[in-house]
């Protein structure tokens, strides 16, 4: 930057007239071209901001709200009288961060007022839908007469996502507030509503992540304020999971103001955000309820760049609201004081002790010593407000005898006779010991509940987490990223996977992917959940969950997991031994009988081979020659197996004559009738085979890495790597048996 | 693979091309999305440089090119391209006001006027070619922020300057193109 570049921006910080004279002579002495170039500039200055903030509408994320470019928005919406999808917009009622609120009509299913809020572009509409769609069910579950409904969400024409929610005809808490000169004791009582309603979505596994006033509408139900929180679920799907890199991108708009922002929050990892970040930023709503003022300001926050933004939520101590009183000027406080209906003095009286420390106890730094529920937050005000002792300190002795005192004012003067004194004091020891007691239970009571409530938001919260990064892993497949999805996937630490069409597909890709860079391991991992996800809620076998079953089945071999082989074959034979599909039979028969399985199991198999025979039988020559092929292949295989090797010859031979040729299984024919001469006694022949099989192996097999082509979601286009598998697991078998 | 992404790839490959060489192509592409946009929508619709140029990068790149460097390139030439569009609308619309035909003005052309009224485009942007003559590195923060519509953060990772920098030499500029535009 220039001499004169500094100099002017210096200027600018400094709004004492006099001070900023001092320093313009001190640092222009010399030169009084310099000093008259800044003179003209810092004259100009205040109406070139206004020029261009008129030139640019909606340019600057971080500034936006401001008046001038609120005016012109609202003069220019053009988007009013617009249909997208069911939604007619009628009138704008909001512009934010992140785009514009309509008031808007739903014609379909019923008719009703609804508001629609479109999400401004520069985010990936695909994610923000699929992770919408994921929380969908949570969502759906709430209700709560403190919280509007997320309704909908959709993608408008040109792509930029929109969410429905209740229509909610109200003002911002604090405007509402002050607005109606509402006392601290009103004030609270809403707060201790808002914590209900919160309460209520934690309870359902759903965390908000941007609380702060302007979600947080009142509107008056015969007179009574009623507090509605907004906004549920929209933050989380339109929260990219934040690196550095997004962060330049998603930052102004949608993580909101920083100012409410617990210090989880903004350290932007954003799977570590629980409910106790909620709590955090009720305690900033608290606090400016209270203060009317945030603990940080935000202009501090957002002046000092991210990291010391960072520091700042993460180490620094705010004020405790009374103090924070102190250190407004006489005006303001005055006017805080006011809007309160109260005297200056008594309004700090009133903060200090209960409430600091209940606002200070939900601003913890550390969130293990926050509140632990919304409802413990909510339940410290409430009593508060009934003259209770309230647990965000250890009650001292002295402590609750003034509490007593406040609750039983006349009581108290009463008794304070001389000659009273010695028999009250016993009494209220006695009756102190015992309430003590009391509070301590209350305390280890609500401590317990809480812990178990947040084990239980936990655990749904990783299920609706694993929902949407399954949802995203599909999305990332499609695009062909599969470094990206592999390591999504594999941060998913939840047992069984909900069944859906998604997942199967993701797993399935992933794993058939790591197969043909003979990833086994990795392999094994995708198949083994592919495997769960295809039998969660179907007791039917399809063709697709049969081919499945033919992906695990090797892997396991080819991982070296021989115990975990056995163990899949065993369940493979108590869930299908029984089933007619005559396309499952050929291939559950082949996966079962890769290795040799205990004598003991191969009787149970008779089923599915009588449904080969049956099959072989009735297949007219000329018809599904290919089929038929597999079919004699997998009976010689039981049949050897079994021990019948004149058999299993016969049908190899007919196998080996079919005029519908594939070279994996071909080897695989060659292989068995290798062993079965040799079981014979036919050295000869078994070697010749054994070297014929040999041959195709080293011609055609695509096993090596990087031929077998992964294409997206289509498990179609993928060459059958696993029939290769399968037939280099019988040229050892063969060739340990015949060579060695 | 776009042909933007083959550029983007040799930039950050060190090969001898530069952002200038992406201008032509996001400005088809800009283009394009803002006569979309107005078919799609609302006639008088704004259109905004902010969700123009990150829908240009989502269509064009996202799928191919994900680091942080070949943003920079794309959206410091998206900013360039932005400029020419506006300026362009701008001119023909100043000439169709001036050249004293009937007020009939077709959808296409009165877009932007709404949101950046197109005399002060003209001005700010006469007075943005000297700047440059001066300070072509200030020049360059305004036509980010003003016309590319970015945020202090996104200029912040195509320039590498200091946020705090950044919001200094952009007050100066203001004041600096504002006093210029007044001797105009």
């Amino acid at each position: 930057m220039s001499l004169a570049q500094e100099i002017f921006a210096s200027a600018l910080e400094i709004s004492n007239e006099t001070e900023r004279e001092a320093m313009l002579q001190r640092v222009c002495a010399g030169s009084l071209r310099l000093r008259a170039h800044i003179d003209e500039l810092l004259a100009v200055h205040a109406q070139a901001d206004q020029f261009f903030s008129n030139c640019m509408t909606g340019v600057s994320a971080l500034t936006n709200g401001s008046p001038a470019s609120q005016r012109l928005a609202e003069g220019t919406d053009h988007n009013v009288g617009l249909r997208i999808g069911h939604y007619k917009l009628l009138q704008k009622i909001g512009e934010g961060g992140c785009g514009g609120v309509y008031m808007a009509e739903q014609q379909k299913p019923v008719r009703r007022r609804v508001a629609l809020k479109i999400i401004k572009l520069g985010m990936d509409t695909k994610n923000v839908i699929a992770r919408f769609e994921s929380e969908r069910q949570a969502l759906a579950m709430m209700d709560h007469p403190n919280i509007a409904r997320v309704l909908d969400a959709g993608t408008t024409k040109t792509g930029r996502p929109f969410f429905v929610m209740e229509l909610i005809q109200g003002v911002n808490i604090l405007e509402y507030c002050d607005k109606n000169h509402l006392d601290t004791r009103q004030r609270l009582e809403l707060f201790v509503q808002v914590c209900h309603a919160i309460q209520h979505a934690h309870h359902k596994g759903i965390v908000h992540r941007d609380i702060k006033p302007s979600n947080i509408l009142v509107t008056s139900h015969d007179g009574v304020p009623v507090p509605k929180v907004i906004d549920f679920g929209i933050a989380k799907a339109i929260t990219e999971p934040l690196t550095d890199k997004t962060l330049f991108t998603t930052y102004g708009c949608f993580i909101g103001t920083p100012t409410y922002m617990s210090p989880e929050q903004a350290e932007f990892s954003a799977l570590d955000v629980d409910t106790r970040s909620d709590i955090y930023s009720l305690g900033v709503l608290l606090y400016e309820l209270l203060t009317g003022k945030t603990p940080f300001d935000q202009k501090d926050l957002m002046s000092s760049g991210l990291d010391e933004m960072r520091r700042t939520l993460r180490e620094r101590e705010p004020h405790r609201p009374s103090t924070k009183l102190k250190t407004l000027n006489a005006e303001e406080l005055k006017a805080t004081a006011v809007q309160r209906h109260i005297e200056t003095a008594k309004l700090q009286l009133l903060l200090k002790g209960d409430l600091d420390w209940i606002v200070m106890k939900a601003l913890e730094k550390d969130r293990q010593r926050r509140y632990e529920t919304a409802n413990g937050l909510g339940m410290d005000v409430g009593r508060f407000l009934s003259n209770e002792p309230v647990l965000a300190r250890p009650p001292s002795r002295c402590y609750r005898l003034q509490k007593l005192v406040q609750r039983n004012r006349a009581l108290f003067s009463a008794i304070a006779a001389v000659t009273l004194i010695l028999i009250a004091w016993l009494g209220t020891s006695t009756w102190l010991f015992f309430k003590e007691k009391e509070m301590r239970n209350i305390a280890e009571d609500a401590q317990k509940q809480a812990e178990q409530a947040r084990q239980n938001e936990a655990r749904m919260r990783r299920e609706a987490e694993a929902r949407a990064d399954i949802a995203q892993a599909a999305v990332m497949l499609s695009r062909g990223r599969l470094v990206e999805a592999e390591h999504l996937v594999g941060q998913i630490q939840v047992p069984v996977i909900e069944p859906s069409l998604e997942a199967v597909g993701v797993f399935r890709t992933l794993g058939d992917w790591a197969a043909s860079e003979e990833r086994w391991d990795q392999a094994l991992i995708q198949f083994k959940r592919l495997n769960l996800a295809d039998q969660v809620d179907k007791s039917e076998i399809t063709d697709a969950s049969a081919v499945d079953l033919l992906r695990l089945g090797p892997t396991f071999i080819a991982a070296r997991d021989i115990p975990g082989y056995h163990h899949f074959v065993d369940n493979g034979i108590a869930r299908f031994s029984n089933i007619s599909n005559t396309i499952a039979s050929e291939q559950v028969m082949k996966v079962c009988l890769i290795c040799s399985p205990p004598d003991a199991k191969l009787p149970q198999l008779a089923s599915l081979s009588a449904v080969l025979t049956r099959s072989i039988n009735e297949t007219k020559p000329g018809q599904d020659q290919l089929m038929l092929a597999w079919r004699e292949f997998s009976l010689s295989l039981y049949d050897y197996r079994r021990g019948n090797f004149n058999d299993a010859i016969r049908l190899l031979e007919k196998c080996l004559a079919s005029s519908s040729y594939l070279p994996e299984r071909t080897a695989m024919a060659h292989f068995v009738l290798a062993m079965a001469f040799y079981k014979t006694k036919q050295i000869a022949a078994a070697r010749s085979e054994l070297s014929q099989g040999q041959e195709l192996i080293r011609k055609n097999c695509p096993a090596a890495a990087g031929k077998i082509s992964i294409s997206g979601m289509t498990p179609e286009s993928t060459v059958y790597w696993y029939d290769w598998v399968i037939a280099q697991i019988l040229q050892r078998e063969a060739v340990s048996l015949i060579q060695g | 693979m776009g042909e933007v992404t083959l550029i983007l790839q040799a930039i950050g490959q060190g090969e001898k091309c530069t952002s200038e060489d992406l201008i032509p192509l996001v400005y088809d592409e800009l283009r394009r999305l803002a006569a979309v946009r107005l078919a799609g929508e609302a006639a008088g619709q704004t259109l905004q440089p902010t969700a123009l140029v990150h829908e240009a990068w989502v269509r064009l790149v996202e799928n191919n090119a994900q680091e942080w460097e070949n943003r920079a390139h794309f959206f410091a030439a998206a900013a360039e391209a932005m400029r020419r569009i506006l300026i362009d609308r701008a001119r023909r619309k100043s000439r169709l006001k001036h050249g004293g035909g009937q007020e009939r003005v077709d959808i296409e052309k009165v877009d932007l006027a709404d949101s950046l009224p197109d005399e002060r485009i003209l001005l700010v942007d006469e007075a943005l070619e000297r700047l440059k003559a001066e300070d072509p590195e200030m020049a360059q923060i305004v036509v980010l922020k003003f016309f590319g519509g970015l945020t202090n953060e996104e200029i912040v990772a195509i320039t590498g300057k200091s946020d705090r920098t950044i919001r200094r030499q952009w007050e100066y500029a203001k004041a600096w193109l504002f006093k210029c535009i007044q001797g105009l």
